[in-house]
């Protein structure tokens, strides 16, 4: 089963220190630096609020995972119990961001080592004069994989609202509740057919 | 009179999350849970801790925002800022600073505050608290300042005088404790809060002020030209050093003292717009006299660092003896109150430090009540001195806050060992300053351009 973030929009205050340590956390401490992420910044999960609810909603990392089932090219996989999208051959198609029931997936320009990327072979006249244009592709949370520290927003949120789903913790708290359920069985023991 | 409050929160950005609310010292922050705050600019103290820890910023696709630019423009930033905008924001001078530099015909004079040397690389992408005073200068010669004097240099006067003035008081018994009166946040708030034990602060004016009354007096000497040319620019780790370069009473020979004061990240945003290769600059030196500084003078950029430089000097100005260790660990640490007895001598000094404005109201009181048992207070509004101020480069998580502050201070504890002068009353411009220009400490010339006096502001005022 795969791992992924969820929220509690009981605790959520709607601060957005997740979405900022996201950046932060696939940026580095250089953030600020010009190039790096601009004025464009874009978080993998994003913080919804309306008169009813405030909560960040992220990639649940589906276990038949519609975005992977449609992509052209096999940039969506399901690595290490989770979905992953691969930047580097991502056509920049957007059938993932169609079909992803929690819209979790938008499209970015493509960055590395603080550079913006360009294609190499497609020119764009929409700066007013004809140049490569940058490559867009498509983004989601990836549970902060290469950090190796786990997900940035589930440590930095200040009342807790987010916490990791992992498929052992999972596995025990349904076998807790599952013992619950038997003991509260116990005092009905006896009881005749009804 | 009505005034730019200068800490400032976007009802279009702000989402009602109140942790500005959990740092702010003074409780000037209100509203409700989930809706957009105001500050109560009577209470508030312009220590922008607010805007160091808002995470509520501008995203991209709300339509109903005003653009991007007409917020930059409203909060006097350069076009160039590449960064969210936050809803907690400190009002910018740089656009104006940007216009000054381009006009030869004024005479341009910048100080520094000591904890902009530790900090201002970070916003290159260097680590936290990588050290650059020299990279600093440059910057500041390449911006086409005329020249780069230094607040740490100011801040080595201020401890003459200081020290001087509470030798007198400790021996006469009168006004004690005394405080300092460095911290503009912290002056506000005893204005505002205890206008009635404001003669217990000590009448010294800031560092930045005292930098800003000697360019224009000393240093429009030395260089030949009219007080009236002279612009002078203070960079400050701090936001309420705006507020306090605008008090009326800051004037010297019918001239503003300082100008214009911009913040650690509005200088450096200055330094990208105008394409200085921060990194690779040369490290270039301070302009003399007024540039040259003791190891104490640095200090003074984090908690009980003015403590620290006060008594280096005043143990050696009451015994005639040197003091047996520089490095007083007994005052520096963390947010919070530190106390200490020293040895002074016959004398048991008393003093207490207070790191982050919230621990002083207790401390108010029993000096109240005239049960207060020390000799002098240090007071910075900031939770660990100047190094963790409003204007600071921000640090967008919890998680790094600890290790930048901690990296910011050993940065000025470092640089305070390194210099070959540790004391205020050796700096030899200090002594040059002293026999060429002000005379005695506490003397006429001194209480005219390096004294002040505060102002009762428990009365609500109208604000703009």
């Amino acid at each position: 089963m795969n791992r992924f973030v969820i929220a509690d929009p009981d605790k959520c205050i709607g601060c957005h220190t997740c979405e900022v340590a996201c950046v932060v956390a696939h940026a580095g401490n250089n953030m600020f630096l010009e190039g790096e992420c601009g004025g464009d910044f874009y978080p993998r999960l994003t913080v919804v609020e309306t008169d009813e609810v405030t909560a960040p909603v992220q990639c649940r990392h589906c276990e038949d995972a519609p975005c992977a089932n449609v992509c052209p090219n096999g940039s969506i996989t399901s690595r290490d119990n989770s979905i992953f999208i691969n930047q580097d051959s991502c056509i920049g198609c957007k059938t993932c961001m169609l079909v992803c029931p929690y819209g979790a997936i938008s499209m970015v320009p493509a960055y590395k080592s603080g550079q913006k990327q360009h294609q190499s072979g497609l020119h764009s006249n929409s700066s007013g004069a004809w140049s490569r244009k940058e490559r867009i592709v498509a983004n989601k949370c990836d549970l902060c994989e290469d950090s190796g520290h786990g997900p940035e927003c589930v440590r930095v949120c200040p009342t807790n609202a987010l916490q990791l789903i992992v498929p052992s913790q999972i596995e025990d708290s349904i076998s807790g509740k599952r013992l619950a359920s038997a003991q509260s069985l116990q005092q009905f023991g006896g009881f005749s057919r009804l | 009179m009505s005034y730019d409050p200068i800490i400032h929160i976007d009802e279009q950005l702000c989402t009602g999350c109140r942790r500005c609310a959990a740092v702010c010292p003074v409780d000037a922050i209100i509203g409700e849970p989930g809706h957009p705050q105001t500050i109560d600019a009577h209470r508030c103290v312009v220590c922008g801790q607010c805007v160091q820890i808002c995470t509520a910023y501008a995203a991209d696709n709300e339509s109903t925002l005003a653009s991007r630019a007409v917020k930059l423009q409203e909060r006097g930033q350069l076009p160039n800022v590449h960064e969210p905008l936050f809803a907690a924001y400190s009002s910018g001078d740089i656009q104006k600073v940007k216009a000054v530099l381009a006009d030869p015909k004024r005479f341009k004079v910048v100080q520094c505050a000591p904890a902009i040397r530790v900090s201002l690389a970070e916003e290159f992408g260097l680590p936290f608290g990588t050290l650059t005073p020299g990279k600093m200068a440059a910057a500041l010669r390449r911006l086409k300042f005329d020249r780069i004097y230094d607040t740490n240099f100011a801040a080595d006067v201020t401890i003459m005088e200081e020290g001087s003035e509470l030798i007198g008081r400790v021996m006469s018994g009168e006004r004690l404790p005394m405080f300092t009166s460095c911290c503009p946040a912290w002056v506000k708030h005893a204005e505002t809060a205890a206008p009635e034990l404001l003669n217990h602060l000590s009448s010294c004016k800031s560092p930045m002020q005292m930098g800003g009354a000697l360019f224009k007096t000393y240093g429009a000497e030395l260089d030949g030209i009219a007080p009236a040319d002279i612009f002078s620019v203070a960079v400050m780790p701090c936001t309420c050093k705006k507020f306090e370069c605008s008090r009326e009473e800051m004037n010297v020979e019918g001239c503003r003292e300082v100008d214009l004061v911009i913040t650690t990240r509005e200088l450096a945003s200055l330094i990208k717009d105008q394409g200085i290769d921060f990194i690779h600059l040369p490290e270039e030196p301070f302009d003399s006299p007024l540039g040259k500084y003791s190891g104490a003078g640095s200090i003074f950029g984090v908690t009980g660092g003015v403590m620290e430089a006060a008594i280096r000097t005043g143990y050696e100005l009451i015994t005639h003896e040197q003091i047996p260790n520089l490095q007083l660990d007994f005052v520096r640490g963390e947010e919070g109150i530190r106390t200490a007895e020293v040895q002074i001598g016959d004398l048991e000094l008393k003093v207490a430090v207070v790191a982050g404005l919230k621990y002083v109201d207790a401390v108010l009181a029993k000096v109240g009540e005239g049960t207060c048992p020390y000799h002098f207070i240090e007071v910075m509004a900031c939770p660990e001195g100047c190094v963790s101020g409003g204007g600071q480069p921000k640090l967008l998580l919890e998680t790094q806050r600890k290790c930048a502050y901690q990296a910011r201070k050993s940065a000025v504890y470092r640089h305070d060992s390194h210099q070959k002068v540790r004391k205020s009353h050796e700096n030899p411009d200090i002594i040059k300053l002293y026999k060429d220009f002000l005379g005695e400490p506490l003397g006429d010339t001194s209480h005219h351009l390096l004294h002040t006096k505060f102002v009762d502001r428990s009365v609500k005022e109208e604000m703009s």
